[in-house]
């Protein structure tokens, strides 16, 4: 076993060991505070073991990998399980593991409140996220890959309906999870085609041109629901009911990430399918437009980010559509950290006040320096302003985009550049400037440090990711280099006039009425037409034929299986007089048995 | 006299001990019949070996006697309980089976 | 010829004396008759050569195996006397079947070929039966001595005082039998008695 490979496997094993004690050890859970430090300490050891594999994969690129036959098909093992140390898995479990320890210190404090045994749950299926994502990032192949994908998934219900009394939570988990998992069937039947033509789940095989195509296809449908793009967002906003956060590492930082990982990892099948990268092209762009346009006129911090993500996952799938892997997945690490930096704030804010409303917080600056100033790197991360890690990622997406499909997904990008400058203002505006709108407001102090501390750790990578664009790309063996033509110029002016036209918009006290543009996007997205659009098919064609099966299976099925179930029923009915427990009944019917038996072997079977 | 003579007798002795055992309603009756049974099997082995040579026949017959007598023994012990049990040997009464 | 009128009459005898075990009214009466049967046999063993089965069967089966039968009739009596009902029921049911099984195991041995043979053998010798016991058969002798040994025990075991029938009683016992269920008062009295005697 070679040390990066043990890295890679500590970095797996740890949180699982976690996971698993904390399940185990009732008490140790239901104590709260030791689950806290059993989880955090896990994912401590995690996070030195991936920072380790990240700096032996700088000066070594030969992937490494060590497994175990999984499936067996006769003497042939079809599926192994393992882990493969190479740099996209490295990268990948620095980002997880460093935002989840964040996010992990960072719930002490927020989670304060809960009941012991609701606060060691919690930190248990923090434990069992962190060791199902790692599952998904260093699997040899994808058939383990879609068994972390499901596990991230479950793990993601578990925690969205964390306050599982409230029926909005509850509701949320259960269509975050339907959503997702009708997405996963994309990736099973994915996998089968895959097989089917390779007899493997490699992701290096050599395809025809239809079968990479329809593989592609399928894993991308994964991608559309496990990464929010259009039309299957729709579970990402109400996954906002789960714990802060929870939303941010995963449904900001990482799980929402998969489905670009996915992507990323797969990147030999996708590069072969154009068709299938010029769906993605056309689609990201398109949620990064329509979510930028939803996240506009969202009054709750949360939901504003919540679409913020969708927005920027769809840069990513856009970069990979056009074929920048690297694209892609810088703009997936960067994301993470300004994302995950942005709900932390947003949650210590919430926790300050009491509110997710963005009109119940105001003047927040001054009595949360940390969280603002967290909050506002954030914020100008993501609109891309120049010096920070949003700008070098976004330069690269857009730089890849362009040229493409006529240009058009590169114009919607960079409209949505300004219009996330401009939401991203708005909140920062309105949440942290200005006056306290009401009392609890007014009274908002700092939250304490197990809070605070994670921000300023996160801003570390928030403001400097960007300038290790070239390590990144060197650790994926591919090459960056960074030149500030037009494109970056044009979206950096974007981002800014974004943000100064917020400030003239929200930035000088507050408002009774919505700019018209504003007000018109409002309307539109307060008819909810695509959950309308849902709701419709299911109640016009789902529950039409589920009504036709369940009478099937309630008179055939059932009316059959009634009918055997009658008739043993009444055959023991019948039969039980014969079992009289009287001794010579019994040999009455050996004898007759033994009669039997010699009429067949003396008449029966003679020759 | 030839072997399937002997050989009839034995099957109508057997079958008389098959028509005690379903008609008797005392446990030693039943035993009795079983008797009769093992001794009609006895009669073949002994027969057998007479008719057609060898010895073994017969020492399978003695071997049975012995089991014979394992059998009654455990049998009537079976009885002693059963009559502890009930006050009697009706077989009838030994029907916890049903229950 | 004179061999088969023994037969004959030998056959005869030991059938009569089967059909009276399995028809006497009198359990008694039956076991007596069973004797009948082991020494009719004990002369058909006599007639057809083998002339020490005959000895074992009288010293064995005739005296030990009655004189146990015997035993378990009275020991499980509670009157003296030698009136003891050999109830039987189900004659007809039972007759059919016998006579079924006779009918197919006739036609058997009708259909097998080779069972016509006159005796021919020499009469066999003690030495040459105790040879082959003890040479050829004497592992599966010393295993049987080993099963009569555990006979002797679980019949003890079975036979003891501490009745294993209290656990059978419990079954017979009213619903509320959750502690030690008390014999009732009639039976107990010949428990008593019919281990006094057992021991």
């Amino acid at each position: 076993m070679t040390r990066p490979v043990m890295y890679a496997l500590v970095a797996l094993w740890t949180p699982a060991i976690a996971a698993l004690a904390l399940a185990a050890l009732v008490p140790l859970r239901k104590k709260g505070w030791p689950a806290a430090a059993v989880a955090i300490f896990s994912s401590l050891v995690s996070l030195g073991s991936a920072i380790a594999l990240f700096m032996d994969r700088l000066h070594d690129e030969v992937p490494q990998q060590l497994v175990a036959p999984w499936i067996h098909a006769g003497s042939t093992v079809v599926a192994e399980v393992g882990v493969r140390v190479d740099g996209i898995s490295a990268s990948m479990l620095v980002v997880v593991t460093l935002v989840a320890t964040c996010v992990q210190v960072f719930s002490v404090g927020y989670m304060h409140d809960e009941p012991p045994a609701a606060y060691g749950r919690y930190f248990t299926l923090h434990a069992l996220f962190l060791f199902s994502m790692n599952t998904l990032v260093i699997a040899p192949n994808i058939l383990q890959l879609f068994a972390g994908w499901e596990l991230v998934g479950v793990t993601s219900y578990l925690l969205i309906g964390f306050y599982f009394k409230k029926p909005s939570a509850a509701r949320a988990a259960v269509k975050a999870f339907w959503v997702t998992k009708f997405a996963d069937m994309g990736l099973l039947f994915g996998l089968l085609v895959l097989f089917a033509a390779t007899g493997n789940f490699g992701w290096d095989a050599k395809l025809s041109h239809g079968v990479a195509t329809a593989v592609t296809l399928l894993f991308f449908l994964a991608v559309v629901g496990k990464s929010a793009q259009f039309p299957l967002h729709v579970w990402l906003p109400d996954a906002m009911e789960g714990p802060t956060p929870v939303s941010a590492l995963l449904h900001a930082a990482t799980m929402v990430a998969a489905g670009v990982f996915l992507v990323v990892r797969t990147n030999p099948l996708f590069a072969q399918a154009p068709a299938t990268r010029m769906v993605m092209l056309g689609l990201g762009a398109a949620t990064a437009l329509f979510a930028a346009l939803l996240a506009l006129v969202q009054t709750d911090i949360k939901k504003t980010l919540a679409y913020s993500t969708c927005s920027q996952l769809g840069y990513m799938v856009a970069a990979l559509g056009a074929g920048s892997m690297l694209g892609g997945f810088f703009h997936l690490t960067t994301h993470a950290f300004f994302k995950a930096l942005l709900f932390l704030a947003a949650g210590s804010a919430i926790h300050a006040v009491h509110s997710n409303e963005i009109t119940d917080m105001g003047g927040l600056a001054k009595k949360m320096p940390i969280t603002a100033s967290a909050f506002i790197v954030g914020s100008l991360a993501l609109a891309g302003v120049p010096g920070l890690s949003g700008f070098f990622s976004k330069d690269l997406v857009l730089e890849a985009v362009e040229g493409q499909l006529s240009n058009v997904p590169y114009a919607a990008l960079m409209l949505t550049a300004f219009l996330t400058a401009f939401y991203m203002g708005k909140v920062v505006f309105v949440a942290f400037f200005g006056k306290p709108s009401n009392e609890k407001a007014a009274h908002a102090h700092e939250s304490g440090l197990s809070m605070s501390g994670p921000l300023m750790v996160l801003m570390v990578p928030t403001v400097v990711a960007g300038y290790f664009g070239a390590t990144f790309a060197h650790v994926q063996g591919e090459h960056y280099h960074f030149h500030f033509g037009t494109g970056p110029a044009v979206a950096s002016s974007l981002g800014l006039a974004g943000i100064v036209l917020a400030y003239f918009v929200y930035g000088r006290g507050p408002r009774t009425e919505q700019p018209a543009a504003v007000a018109l996007v409002d309307r539109i997205a307060k008819t909810r037409l695509v959950n309308r659009v849902y709701e419709y098919g299911f109640h016009n064609v789902t529950l039409v034929v589920a009504s036709g099966l369940a009478f099937v299976d309630r008179y055939v099925v059932d009316g059959l299986i009634n009918l055997l179930g009658y008739g043993a029923i009444e055959a023991g009915r019948k039969a039980r007089p014969i079992q009289s427990g009287f001794a010579p009944d019994y040999v009455l019917a050996v004898v007759l048995g033994v009669v039997g038996l010699a009429v067949w072997a003396v008449f029966g079977s003679w020759r | 006299m030839t072997l399937s003579h002997v050989l009839l007798l034995a099957s109508a002795l057997f079958s008389v001990g098959v028509y005690g055992l379903l008609t008797r309603r005392q446990v030693v009756a039943i035993l009795l019949s079983v008797e009769l049974m093992a001794n009609a099997a006895n009669l073949v082995f002994v027969a057998m070996s007479r008719f057609r040579g060898g010895v073994s026949g017969q020492i399978f017959a003695i071997f049975a006697l012995a089991l014979t007598v394992a059998e009654v023994a455990v049998g009537l012990a079976l009885v002693i309980l059963l009559y502890r049990a009930h006050s009697d040997t009706r077989v009838d009464l030994a029907s916890e089976l049903k229950q | 010829m004179i061999q088969s009128i023994g037969f004959g009459l030998v056959a005869l005898c030991m059938l009569a004396t089967a059909i009276m075990v399995v028809r006497s009214d009198n359990l008694i009466r039956a076991t007596l008759w069973l004797g009948g049967t082991l020494l009719a046999t004990a002369g058909l063993y006599a007639i057809v050569g083998a002339s020490f089965l005959a000895s074992v069967q009288v010293l064995l089966y005739v005296g030990g195996v009655m004189t146990l039968m015997i035993f378990g009739v009275m020991i499980t009596r509670r009157h003296e006397g030698l009136d003891v009902p050999a109830e039987s029921t189900g004659g007809v049911r039972g007759a059919i079947a016998a006579v079924l099984l006779f009918v197919v195991l006739a036609a058997a041995i009708d259909k097998t070929e080779g069972l016509d043979v006159l005796r021919v053998t020499p009469p066999t010798t003690t030495a040459e039966l105790g040879r082959a016991l003890l040479v050829e058969h004497v592992f599966a002798f010393e295993v049987l001595s080993l099963l009569l040994l555990g006979t002797i025990i679980g019949a003890i075991v079975l036979a003891r005082k501490r009745d294993l029938g209290a656990a059978v009683r419990a079954l017979h016992a009213p619903r509320p039998a959750a502690e030690i269920p008390a014999p009732p008062p009639s039976a107990s009295g010949d428990d008593d008695a019919s281990s006094k005697v057992a021991a």
